[in-house]
């Protein structure tokens, strides 16, 4: 078999995004990403988690958030799937990194939230969003490191 | 998510420890709010304890400086981990934030 494959479910508590994002950290790690690499795929998974959390079940427990983790030859693919409503339609290819001016008299001027999506996409290789069928996912994908011949 | 208290050159020092995330973002803007209550809007927040930092983690900061800069305070940052400052930049909020080496440097910076 060329994938190898882990499914996490977890309930709708931003308290349990943690036991994922930490798990696909140390994964990540024993598939020879970097530590800093770890780090940013351990984000990105959180990030959608708690966009699953927050806007499908408007913060309300007792729903189930899905994360697929497929190591692929050349991959690692992250689908995170909760069941609900989907998520605005152009919201994924609006998210961009703002660039705050460096002064205390535009405090007010930057956004308090809404950065996850954009850090996804600043990260991630590729990132895809569907919704069939009631189920929505967003798919991750990050190259894998590319192993040094000895 | 813990937060520690101290004084430093008259200035109030958070020392956080732990998952700055949507789980724990509330206790630092809590914190924060009630300091400005009682006037205290100079502030640094150690971070070298906090070992993940997500976006509503940044926005509980972002939260947290509004509420003291209306008040004509600010809020200082100070020993970032290498991952946490990481996040900081590629969010470019380090242009936002003063960010120090250590809490002592950043409280003289007031």
């Amino acid at each position: 078999m060329d994938h190898k494959r882990i499914t996490f479910i977890i309930e709708s508590d931003m308290q349990n995004a943690p036991l994922i994002g930490m798990s696909v950290n140390r994964l990540c790690l024993a598939a020879a990403f970097s530590t800093i690499e770890a780090f940013n795929i351990e984000l990105c998974v959180v990030e959608a988690i708690t966009n699953s959390i927050r806007h499908c079940y408007g913060g309300k427990v007792g729903h189930e958030v899905k994360v697929v983790l497929t190591f692929t030859k050349a991959d690692i693919v992250l689908d995170i799937c909760d069941i609900g409503p989907p998520m605005e339609r152009d919201l994924l290819d609006r998210a961009v990194i703002q660039c705050p001016v460096g002064d205390n008299d535009n405090i007010e001027s930057i956004a308090e939230g809404g950065r996850g999506l954009a850090i996804i996409k600043e990260i991630m290789d590729s990132v895809v969003y569907r919704s069939e069928g009631g189920e929505n996912c967003l798919t991750l994908r990050k190259k894998l490191p590319v192993k040094e011949e000895t | 998510m813990e937060i520690r208290q101290e004084t430093i050159n008259h200035v109030a020092v958070l020392s956080l420890e732990g998952r700055l995330d949507a789980s724990s973002a509330r206790d630092i803007k809590e914190k924060v709010s009630s300091l400005s209550r009682e006037n205290r809007i100079n502030l640094v927040i150690d971070m070298a304890g906090v070992d993940f930092i997500d976006s509503s983690g940044l926005g509980s900061l972002v939260s947290s400086l509004r509420t003291v800069n209306k008040l004509g305070g600010d809020i200082k940052i100070s020993a970032l981990q290498d991952q946490v400052r990481a996040v900081f930049e590629l969010t470019r909020l380090h242009r936002i934030f003063g960010i120090y080496d250590d809490s002592t440097a950043a409280a003289m910076r007031f």
